[in-house]
Formats: structure tokens, C-alpha cells, sequence
């Protein structure tokens, strides 16, 4: 029988403190090894896309369509809610027509691409995630792949390509609708005058802010269609596998965004 | 043929296979006997190449599979029929389009023949009139009816069957039993079948192999499986009279 003495019990506690966070360090980079391995696939059989051109416009229909109610209400009451609360910030300071330029330089930067990746990555990540993840867990995966599919070219490819195509799209919409939202409420709400705001708004449009807008959203597609991806072809287990690489996609693709987010920013600006 | 030589395999801790050899000659209908779980779906997605073994050979038709480029092993692809245990139809296809996938990607066939081609393979395995119809509202005997018509769309030379009857009625599962009999004959093909369902295995196999403990304990006809004085083998034997 071993012996137990105060130093066995230290050394114990000791490799068990770093036992843990050793282990997750492990399993991050695991993670990102396969990742990045699948992102590499996906680039290097990028030729093969064209013969699931189907595929693509199917998903284009499914993130950027189908997305564009959600992103066209979050917008207009993002543009509304800036326009209100910039009006309430600055109303003694300043003249009126800065709450346009306010809204638009924000609206056109940070808060359209941003907000939209984020309840994006709730309902196109999470539905690529389930819908990937269930395939995996229903053999259906495999059952291309015995048909020699190449099931990354087949199901991932289209969607990455569909995402950085689509997001793009729905955030020029996005910025449009906050801008007429943010006019709105500066004049509804804060009884802002609409030339005001639209002088503010011609004064202070640039057009690098609304490419930077559109180069971000570019980057949030890729990054939360692939990790949506990604989560779903690793999905073990049954249903509760499923759910729980939802969740991560949910969150992997919120933290990488803002991340991603103030790196884009801290380059480019 | 397919010939598996000291194939070892571990999951996590568990060790599924502890040096399995198996040869499965042409034109029979070898089954793989053994309990759930125990890794015999294991071994067929490692024949077609799904899942790699920690160590050993899978040889089929002169050519290592853990050799073979990607593209060398998508050929070889196209020589097997899969039907996996729960069918794994495309959920989001009809039934129609589940078949003719792998016909439009491989073959060089016209929209025509593609449509023959899906109701000949439908045919074969006794289904009439159901491509409009979507997977979630057919019944499970037909979800691997439609998967067995899939797996024989491109006319493979080997059938690969992943516990054919499990989660069937009786009536439904000896019906696909007689389908596995009819497809060896009119269509020529070499076939594993994967059960722990000793019935089915009588009534489809040439050959038999018992799959214990990560190992194949006994290979052989039906006489010689049913006349075994081995408990592992009796066990299976006993359950089949029972039942």
C-alpha cells in the first residue's frame, strides 16, 4: 500500500491544479488543429464548388432570405435607439444635426455589422450547427461519404460560401433601415428636425465606413458559418450531443466576433 | 476480396479491436455475429475507409485501403453498397432524390435514364410509386428499403449491411432478409452483414463469423456454428431458439 505523506498529498493537489487547465489547453488546441485542417480541405477543394452550385443558392436562400426580417427589425430599432439616446446624451452640448452624423457614423462602423453577426450567430449558426450535427448522429455523414461524396466540399463549402456572400448583403440592408430608423426616432422620439439629421449625415458619410462595415460583415460570415460548421461535423453522441454543440456554436461564434471585431478595428481604422 | 489482418482499435480507453483477421471471399454472404456495441459497425466503416484502424491491414481486391490516396479511395467507393443501421436517408431529400445523388455526381447517365435507373432500383427492392415522398413519412421498413435501393443504385460489387433488421417487426424484418437473398442472386454481389439477430443471420448467410470481446472467436458454416461446444458461440445458438 502506498503511503501517504504531506509531500505525496502537495505533490498530488499540485498536478491537480495544473492537471485541468493543462487539459484545456490541450483541447483548445486540438480543436483549432481540426478547424483550421477543415478550413484547409475546404480551401484546397474549392474547385469543386461549382458542382454544388445547387447547394449554394439553397443556402443563400436560407441565411441571407431567409435572415432578412430579423436583420431588417433589429436594425431599425437599433438606429432608432442610438438616434434617441445620442439626442438625450448630447442634447444641451451640441448642435441637433450631430445626432445624424452620430447615428450614421456608428450605424455604418460598429453597430449594424456587429449586431447583426451576433443574432445571427444565434439563428444561422445555431441552425447549421443542429442541422450538420443531426446528420452526423444519423449516419448521414457517413452515408455520403460511402456514396464518395466529399462531405466538406458537399456540405460545408456551400455553406461558408453562402455566409460570406449573404452577410454583406444583409448588413448594406441592415445600415439602410437603421439610418431611416435612426431619422425616425431623432424626429419622432427627440424632435430633431429631418433636414438636421440628414445635413449631420451628409457632412459626416465617408465612403471607407460603410466598406469597412461591409469588410467586417464579410469576415463575421466566414467566421460564423464555419464555426457553425465545424461544431456540427463533430457532434458525438444522439440529441443531447446536439444541443450542446448548438450552445458552443452560439458562443464560439459571439466571442470570436467581438474579438474579431476589435482586431478588424485596432487594423483597418 | 476483403481481407482484414491483426486490425487493433481504440476508442478513449476502450480497446474495440484486439487483432481481428477476417477473409471474405467473393460472392458469399458472410454475417458478423456479436453483441451490441462491441465494434462490428466498426469494422465495415473501416473497410470502405470511414474509420481508420490504430493498426493492422484492410485489403480489398489486391489494394491496402490505408494506402490509397483520397481520390484512390473514392474509386473505391463506388465498388460498395452501404445500408447503415438506421437507413440514413437525406432528411432533406425526397426519396427519389436520395437515389439518383450519387447517380448524377458518378454516373454519366441522362435525366432519363437516371429515372429509370431509380425506379429499377426501387423495383428491385419492392417499392413502387414513392420518390415524391420525403423520408420522415415513410415507415422504417421502407426508410431501409429506400436505403438499400440507394445502396445498389451504382450496381456495387460488395453490399455492406449494418444490422439490416434491427428495430423491425418480424414480418418486416424476414422481408428484408429475403430482399438480402434476392439481391445476392440477381445481382452477383459479395456481402458483410452485421447482426447480433442469430435468426436473420441463418437466414441470409453462407458463412458465419462470431464476434467477441474484440475478436473473432469462431468462423464457419451454419453446421459448424450451431454444433460449437463454445459457450460464447452457444449463447447466440440458445437465444435463437428461444426466440
Amino acid at each position: 500500500m502506498t503511503e501517504t505523506t504531506p509531500e505525496s498529498t502537495l505533490i498530488s493537489r499540485s498536478a491537480e491544479l495544473f492537471y485541468r487547465p493543462g487539459k484545456l489547453i490541450l483541447t483548445f488546441f486540438e480543436h483549432l488543429g481540426r478547424y483550421m485542417s477543415t478550413i484547409g480541405w475546404m480551401i484546397y477543394n474549392f474547385r469543386n464548388a461549382k458542382e454544388y452550385s445547387g447547394n449554394i443558392l439553397q443556402q443563400m436562400v436560407m441565411i441571407g432570405n431567409n435572415s432578412i426580417p430579423i436583420v431588417l427589425f433589429v436594425s431599425m430599432f437599433v438606429g432608432m435607439v442610438t438616434a434617441v439616446q445620442s439626442s438625450y446624451q448630447l442634447y444641451a452640448w451640441i448642435p441637433r444635426s450631430v445626432v445624424g452624423a452620430l447615428v450614421t457614423k456608428s450605424v455604418l462602423l460598429e453597430l449594424t455589422p456587429l449586431l447583426t453577426a451576433l443574432v445571427l450567430a444565434g439563428k444561422v449558426g445555431a441552425t447549421i450547427t443542429a442541422e450538420l450535427g443531426t446528420m452526423r448522429v444519423t449516419e448521414q455523414i457517413d452515408a455520403l461519404e460511402a456514396l464518395a461524396f466529399d462531405p466538406i466540399s458537399f456540405l460545408i463549402t456551400p455553406r461558408v460560401l453562402a455566409g460570406v456572400l449573404m452577410f454583406p448583403i444583409l448588413v448594406v440592408f441592415g445600415d439602410l433601415v437603421a439610418i431611416l430608423g435612426g431619422m425616425f426616432g431623432a424626429s419622432a422620439i427627440a424632435g430633431i428636425p429631418v433636414e438636421a439629421f440628414v445635413d449631420g449625415m451628409k457632412s459626416s458619410f465617408e465612403t471607407w465606413d460603410a466598406i469597412f462595415g461591409i469588410i467586417k460583415a464579410t469576415v463575421f460570415g466566414f467566421i460564423i458559418t464555419s464555426v457553425s460548421c465545424y461544431q456540427g461535423f463533430q457532434v458525438q453522441g444522439g440529441s443531447e450531443g446536439v444541443g450542446k454543440a448548438t450552445m458552443n456554436t452560439v458562443v464560439l461564434a459571439c466571442l470570436s466576433v467581438v474579438v474579431m471585431d476589435f482586431i478588424l478595428a485596432s487594423v483597418l481604422l | 476480396m476483403i481481407q482484414l489482418t491483426n486490425i487493433w482499435k481504440k476508442f478513449g480507453d476502450k480497446q474495440v479491436h484486439n487483432g481481428v483477421n477476417l477473409e471474405v471471399r467473393d460472392n458469399e454472404t458472410l454475417v458478423i455475429i456479436g453483441r451490441s456495441g462491441g465494434g462490428k459497425s466498426v469494422l465495415l466503416k473501416m473497410i470502405i475507409g470511414l474509420i481508420k484502424p490504430d493498426s493492422g491491414s484492410i485489403v480489398v481486391d489486391g489494394k491496402d485501403v490505408a494506402s490509397l490516396t483520397y481520390k484512390q479511395l473514392q474509386r473505391l467507393r463506388f465498388k460498395f453498397g452501404f445500408l447503415f443501421q438506421g437507413a440514413a436517408l437525406f432528411d432533406s431529400m425526397t426519396v427519389g432524390q436520395n437515389i439518383e445523388l450519387a447517380l448524377r455526381r458518378h454516373g454519366d447517365y441522362k435525366d432519363a435514364d437516371i429515372t429509370e435507373r431509380v425506379k429499377f432500383a426501387l423495383h428491385l427492392v419492392k417499392l413502387e410509386n414513392v420518390e415524391h415522398l420525403m423520408p420522415s413519412s415513410i415507415s422504417g421498413g421502407m426508410k431501409k428499403r429506400v436505403g438499400l435501393a440507394r445502396a445498389i443504385a451504382l450496381t456495387p460489387k460488395y453490399m455492406l449491411y449494418d444490422e439490416p433488421t434491427t428495430g423491425l417487426d418480424v414480418e418486416t424484418a424476414d422481408g428484408i432478409n429475403l430482399l438480402i437473398n434476392e439481391l445476392k442472386t440477381t445481382l452477383g454481389v459479395t456481402s458483410i452483414v452485421v447482426t447480433h439477430d442469430i435468426h436473420s443471420a441463418f437466414v441470409v448467410g453462407d458463412r458465419f463469423a462470431i464476434f467477441e470481446k474484440g475478436q473473432f472467436i469462431m468462423t464457419g458454416t451454419k453446421d459448424d456454428i450451431r454444433n460449437s461446444p463454445n459457450p460464447e458461440v452457444r449463447k447466440y445458438i440458445e437465444s435463437d431458439i428461444q426466440t
